[in-house]
């Protein structure tokens, strides 16, 4: 049986307002994928049809080989979804909330009492626990949120935004929690804006904009493209001196300008950038830092977006649909 | 029990709970319960006195409480459920209950039941003054017995009514007025309806009177001879025509509970409770008035006035017994639709969802 989200042709509109137009996607058990876009672009149109909450208007979708359409009760089973808002019962404590919802995957109430305790460890829910959830702040709730996503082991995680409203700590946690689970066979898909975070624990990236996900050769040619790098020296005037020297920037490589962070050049692509390094080194510039300036991720999103053509002609925005 | 049934029952059930836990918990509620059961004991005292009920029986405080309850319980009951489905989408517990094992079915009846356990709350906290009412006497098992089933069944009509129209349209407060105008609609609406509509259809009719004019009066035998009489007086006047539109009363839940009870009469034909007053005054409505009358005031001066009943109408007991009970079909309708707005419900609530209303979202 296949296992993972495969997602074929897949779109949906609302009335005559389109939210997605073609979606595709594959995300393999054991691994993260990154779900990447813009306001507006259907990444929860999507996220709310792997859950089971929406049909699609055409194309397929199987989660471990089965379809929310036709057997949902089987997919819920395997499934875990955690939404992009932070819902709980309000009178019920967090450790109440995630018995209620072991009992509606049909655990005994042992059962979920022993996997609500593991939970709140797990999320570090611990001092709150048996707090009533509407006192919870956006970060607590959202570590509830993601434990309840997890009440049943699934194999599947579809999470929106997982990362808003958590301090840092609780960002390195949840990174390192999600690798671990795709390390034990958890096929993930992450939606999220904050794109430097997904670089560290994405294994791929689907990029959705206006409706339609990036073909992997659009990927390609926008990852390649070229990008700004950020340099740092010790001695600033001895970087300035010798970007100002023709030898040792190349053809391919364009200052940007000075920033309190270091100098920005825009550089064509990697092997220039090695060049342009080496050029830096044997001049005698103390360089004490040398990298792209924004993240893979970031990089390729803003590529993707930056050309698309008549952006405000065909708004994809529908603000009722996205919870 | 199939295990599939025992999967359900467990499921629908954790869904009841968790209902009267979010809804039900904490101190307003008992306040409000607190409240309820002093307006009661107040009025209970206050007939207690009005009715004379230490000589009369308790029938008329038993009834009076009954329709107390089903009034209360129509004031609260839209609050507590006319956003049991619309406002567990607006917090987001909605979908997050539905991505799991609980299935849309298990759901909405789930909140339908909570909701009408809430209402039941009510009627048990009347429980005392109703026992009161009972120990006063003269108050038939049947009446006990049958007046609060179908004051139970109202709850849950109302209860069912207001979960539907909460999974039917989008918006808590729009859900929760409209609940109000449904119960509004059905306990004065009928009576506006009904008395507009009854007065509005008025027919002529005509008597026709014989006077004796002139005659002869014998002392001894007590007689008249030789009677003048007048001509045919004709006179005409206008009636309302109540009978074509008796059957809009059915549909009111204060005349379901009444006419349901079974009717409970004095020596003389009198009604003995609230129920059986209304029963009466709703059932004598299904009569057609009478559009030609003669009195021949000549015939009765030769004949002697043997009939001295004419005058008196049936009794209150006769009219009631003569009369077509209606409170079946009421409260069929009533059930029909509290089914229909739940069924209605599940459907728009039904996930995956292909369609969506203008407007309405899923999570």
């Amino acid at each position: 049986m296949p296992s993972g989200i495969a997602v074929t042709g897949v779109s949906r509109s609302f009335g005559s307002v389109p939210a997605l137009l073609d979606a595709t996607l594959t995300v393999p058990a054991g691994s993260v994928t990154a779900l990447i876009g813009p306001n507006g672009s259907g990444k929860t149109t999507l996220l709310l049809m792997l859950a089971t909450l929406l049909t699609p208007d055409t194309g397929s979708i199987r989660i471990n080989g089965h379809d929310p359409v036709t057997e949902p009760e089987r997919v819920r089973a395997l499934m875990g979804w955690m939404p992009d808002t932070l819902g709980s019962w309000p009178s019920l404590s967090a450790r109440a909330a995630l018995q209620t919802t072991g009992r509606m995957y049909r655990m005994s109430g042992e059962q979920a009492a022993v996997r609500a305790d593991a939970l709140i460890a797990l999320t570090d829910l611990g001092d709150f626990a048996d707090r009533p959830s509407r006192v919870l702040s956006r970060g607590q709730k959202q570590r509830l949120s993601l434990a309840r996503a997890l009440v049943h082991s699934p194999g599947v995680l579809l999470l929106d935004e997982p990362a808003s409203g958590l301090d840092p700590a609780a960002r390195a946690s949840l990174r390192q929690l999600l690798r671990r689970l795709a390390g034990e066979g958890a096929a993930i898909l992450v939606s999220s804006h904050v794109l430097a975070e997904l670089d560290e624990m994405a294994d791929a990236a689907v990029y959705l904009a206006d409706g339609r996900t990036a073909s992997p050769e659009q990927v390609a040619a926008a990852g390649a493209s070229a990008r700004a790098w950020r340099i740092r020296s010790l001695d600033e005037s001895a970087l300035e001196r010798a970007l100002a020297t023709p030898g040792v920037v190349g053809a391919l490589v364009q200052v940007l300008g000075v920033d309190q962070l270091g100098t920005l050049v825009q550089v064509e692509n990697e092997a220039s950038a090695a060049a342009l390094l080496h050029n830096l080194v044997l001049s005698g510039v103390p360089v004490c830092d040398f990298g792209p300036a924004v993240g893979n991720l970031e990089h390729t999103f803003l590529d993707l977006t930056r050309d698309r053509p008549a952006r405000h002609s065909s708004v994809v925005v529908n603000p009722e649909v996205t919870p | 029990m199939s295990d599939r049934n025992r999967l359900f029952l467990t499921g629908l059930w954790l869904i009841v709970t968790l209902e009267l836990r979010q809804r039900v918990r904490g101190v307003s509620w008992y306040v409000l319960l607190g409240v309820f059961m002093l307006l009661v004991g107040i009025v209970t005292f206050l007939l207690w006195l009005a009715t004379s009920a230490w000589l009369s029986g308790g029938g008329g405080v038993f009834s009076t409480i009954i329709f107390f309850v089903l009034l209360l319980a129509t004031l609260v009951s839209p609050a507590l459920s006319g956003n049991a489905i619309n406002g567990d989408r607006d917090i987001g517990t909605l979908a997050t209950t539905q991505v799991t094992l609980i299935s849309t079915g298990q759901l909405v009846l789930g909140k339908f039941l909570a909701a009408w356990i809430t209402a039941l709350f009510f009627l048990a906290a009347a429980l005392p003054f109703l026992i009161f009412a009972v120990v006063l006497g003269d108050v038939s098992l049947g009446t006990i017995s049958v007046s609060m089933l179908v004051l139970a069944a109202e709850l849950g009509v109302i209860a069912a009514a207001g979960v539907g129209l909460s999974g039917i349209l989008n918006r808590p407060l729009f859900s929760i007025v409209l609940t109000y105008l449904l119960v509004a609609a059905l306990s004065l609406g009928t009576l506006i309806a009904f008395a507009l509509l009854g007065t509005a259809t008025q027919q002529e009719a005509t008597s026709v009177n014989y006077q004796v004019v002139q005659s002869i009066y014998d002392e001894q035998t007590g007689k008249q001879s030789d009677i003048v009489c007048s001509t045919a007086q004709t006179s005409t006047y206008t009636v309302p025509r109540f009978d074509y539109f008796w059957w809009i009363l059915a549909a009111n839940p204060y005349v379901v509970v009444a006419d349901a009870s079974p009717g409970s009469f004095d020596a003389g034909g009198r009604p003995t409770d609230l129920f059986g007053q209304i029963a009466v005054g709703v059932r004598s409505a299904q009569a057609a008035p009478e559009l030609y009358t003669e009195y021949n005031g000549c015939d009765e001066a030769a004949n002697g006035y043997a009939d001295q009943q004419s005058g008196i109408g049936p009794t209150p007991q006769e009219t009631y017994d003569g009369a077509v009970p209606s409170w079946f079909i009421g409260l069929f309708i009533h059930v029909l639709l509290g089914a229909g707005a739940l069924a209605w419900a599940w459907r728009r609530t039904r996930t995956p969802a292909t369609h969506l209303a203008a407007g309405s979202r899923i999570a």
